[in-house]
């Protein structure tokens, strides 16, 4: 046989032997319906419950009036508070002492305490003082009506001082226009974020157990006796968990779309795409940690740490990585959900195509050939 | 089989396993130590030893699937370690190795497949070996559904498939039937003499019997190598049944002693295995603790063999075994 023939013969070799281990592994599943469940049933469920129960949108938060004045300017910023769908009056009372206790049964959130002489000071032109409680022991909520009432009472103050016919110029004002997500929903943000953590704790665990069980089995004493290499282990392996993840990360887009009118303003190529490239890293970590611990046990616990811990709190989803202290910035920028997190984001929401997430992309696949080259370093053909 | 055989077989002349000066440690213990063998084509050698004597790591040493701290291990010439070896070598682990929740039919054709055989090949060859082994009717079944026997058979199937030069088998017929360890020695047999070699462990003395050679391995080191008749005859140790009114008394004197190599209850009566001219003092000296004995010598059997080498490793010395032909009386 020639070189050039053998070299062939080679090649279509590690073909085959990668298509029959793919194939076994495809097997495998497909006898197994509680890894079905597990990958297709779980993100579904997860993101449900989740996408329902997990909101940071704050809203009804119970307040309790003590109005002393009782004029029409009091009664005009009371009404302000009542307005939107923020406050909520549970409570009125005729003295500031009274409140401080519907706060500390949590009857109440927050105190509105406007005193006798606000509307003098106001007609008077002085800064008529309105006084707010607020209980910091929530303090989303406590920040919430803060923001609000500061922004309430500067309108309110306004339009009192036009009525007095001294109308105020602020020196500066802002005029914010929230872009992208105009009504600042949060489930807008949340369910890609959300996405990210649930495909990652699937692909990681799917994957993490697939090596180890053929150990614990001592199946792979026999898959080492043959000529199979290691990469084609890896791989072979990695090819129907693949096709089973992107199941997924269509079952979750379509999800998050139907249910949760996630808008997605970008391309959906760009964005099976940036998944595709995520799925892969993340089933490339679940392989690393099932070649390195040979036990299904522990590389199950390890799934779980080393996925969630990052997902959740490193990746950006719930607390933006550039206000983290540097040292917790650098770790974060190793694992590739945080570059997904924003990848997702910029796709879904501000429409961006590969251009704009090219450092994504980039950091991701280079977490995928990391994983992949320690796994075969550590997967040596020795089963002790 | 013998329009299967693979053309390599016949041409080798050298040995097909070998072993030069093994070495493997775990941590302190040393496993397997300077151990030495070959195999050559058309032969069956046996490494026989207690549990933990060292046979599954010898193998795991042979067949490339463990590191060595020394020596050398080839196949048809080449490092164990090549993964090109791996073509040459058939082998079948001791514990259950192959998918259970794949049927007998998938479990071949998957490790066919990764042996590169084409479809039509492939076929032919299952067919063949699941006639043989007589596991056609359940081709469909799954492997973790058959019998010992059934799944050994299976392991064996799968290990044969691309028709290796050499075959590895750890402790073969563990755990499986009497009938269907005749079986499975009937096929190895039946592929040793179109002339592959094989390699097998066992703890068990009557498979041990049926090897062409075989190696006593105890603590890692090879005590005695030979053919088992061979080794039966260089025997230089004398072996006897022992009958008295009290067995169990008899037992408990003897248990410990420096001339008893080994004794073991047969019945009624007592087999020993005495050092050489130490029979007459001793058995008089018995009869004085014990009362009255009747003994006869008796030929040894290959388990006496087996049991006075890992008293006295000197057992089959060669100079021996001439002048000590029969010098049991």
């Amino acid at each position: 046989m020639s070189g050039a023939s053998k070299k062939r013969r080679r090649r279509g070799l590690v073909l085959i032997r990668f298509a029959a281990m793919a194939g076994k592994e495809v097997n495998h599943i497909l006898r197994d319906p509680q890894v079905l469940l597990f990958a297709l049933g779980m993100p579904v469920v997860l993101l449900l419950l989740f996408g329902y129960a997990v909101t940071f949108d704050i809203d009804h938060i119970p307040l309790v009036v003590v109005d002393q004045e009782q004029s029409a300017s009091s009664r005009e910023l009371i009404a302000a508070f009542e307005g939107g769908d923020l406050f909520e009056v549970v409570a009125v009372r005729e003295t500031p002492e009274e409140v401080e206790p519907l706060l500390q049964r949590g009857v109440a959130k927050v105190g509105l305490i406007i005193p006798e002489g606000f509307d003098r000071e106001l007609l008077r032109g002085d800064s008529p003082q309105a006084q707010l409680l607020l209980d910091g022991t929530d303090n989303n909520s406590a920040g919430m009506a803060l923001g609000y009432a500061n922004a309430l009472s500067q309108a309110a103050t306004k339009k009192a001082a036009e009525r007095a016919g001294t109308p105020l110029e602020l020196p500066l004002e802002a005029r914010a226009r929230t872009l992208y997500n105009p009504g600042l929903r949060s489930t807008v943000v949340l369910v890609p974020g959300l996405m990210v953590i649930l495909l990652v704790m699937v692909a990681v665990m799917l994957t993490a157990l697939t090596v180890a069980r053929e150990y614990e089995r001592g199946s792979m004493e026999q898959l080492f006796a043959t000529p199979i290499g290691r990469l084609e282990v890896i791989l072979g392996k990695l090819a129907p968990y693949f096709i089973l993840g992107m199941v997924d990360v269509l079952l979750v887009v379509t999800v998050g779309v139907l249910l949760f009118d996630v808008p997605i303003a970008g391309e959906l190529a760009v964005l099976t795409g940036v998944s595709a490239l995520f799925m892969l890293a993340m089933l490339m970590q679940g392989l690393f940690i099932s070649v390195a611990t040979r036990n299904q046990m522990v590389a199950s616990q390890l799934a779980v740490i080393s996925t969630l811990l990052p997902s959740l709190l490193l990746s950006g989803f719930i607390f933006p990585v550039e206000s983290m202290p540097s040292p917790l910035q650098v770790v974060a920028s190793i694992f590739p959900a945080r570059y997904f997190v924003h990848a997702v984001r910029v796709v879904m929401l501000k429409g961006g195509g590969f251009e704009s997430i090219g450092v994504d992309c980039l950091a991701i696949g280079l977490f995928f050939l990391a994983m992949l080259a320690v796994s075969i370093k550590r997967f040596r053909r020795f089963v002790a | 089989m013998t329009s299967d055989a693979n053309p390599q077989l016949q041409e080798k002349g050298g040995p097909v396993i070998e072993a030069q000066g093994l070495v493997r440690r775990f941590g302190k213990l040393v496993a397997v130590s300077d151990l030495s063998l070959h195999v050559a084509a058309g032969e069956i050698y046996g490494l026989i030893g207690p549990d933990g004597a060292g046979k599954t790591t010898t193998i795991r040493m042979l067949t490339g699937l463990m590191a060595l701290d020394g020596g050398v291990a080839r196949v048809s010439g080449e490092d164990a370690s090549n993964v090109g070896v791996r073509e040459q070598l058939g082998y079948m682990p001791q514990q259950y190795a192959l998918y259970g929740d794949l049927s007998v039919d998938e479990n071949l054709t998957f490790f066919g497949r990764l042996f590169g055989l084409n479809r039509a090949e492939r076929e032919r060859r299952k067919d063949r070996l699941l006639e043989i082994t007589r596991l056609a009717p359940f081709r469909k079944r799954r492997a973790d559904q058959l019998s010992g026997g059934m799944y050994k058979k299976l392991a064996l199937a799968c290990a044969l498939l691309h028709q290796p030069v050499a075959l590895v088998l750890d402790e073969p017929s563990n755990g499986v039937d009497p009938v269907s360890r005749r079986e499975l020695w009937e096929l190895i047999y039946e592929f040793v003499s179109d002339g592959m070699a094989v390699l097998l462990s066992t703890p068990d003395m009557d498979e041990a019997a049926r090897c062409h050679r075989v190696g006593l391995l105890h603590h890692g080191k090879l005590l005695a190598e030979g053919a088992p008749d061979a080794l039966t005859r260089r025997f230089h140790h004398e072996t006897l049944m022992v009958r008295t009114a009290n067995r169990d008394a008899l037992e408990d004197l003897l248990v410990g002693r420096e001339e008893v190599l080994a004794l073991s209850p047969e019945g009624a009566e007592l087999r020993l295995v005495l050092r050489r001219g130490s029979t007459q003092a001793l058995l008089a000296w018995a009869e004085t603790q014990v009362g009255a004995l009747h003994w006869e010598p008796s030929k040894p059997a290959f388990e006496d063999v087996f049991l006075g080498l890992l008293a006295d490793p000197q057992s089959c010395s060669e100079p021996a075994a001439t002048e000590l032909s029969g010098g049991a009386q």
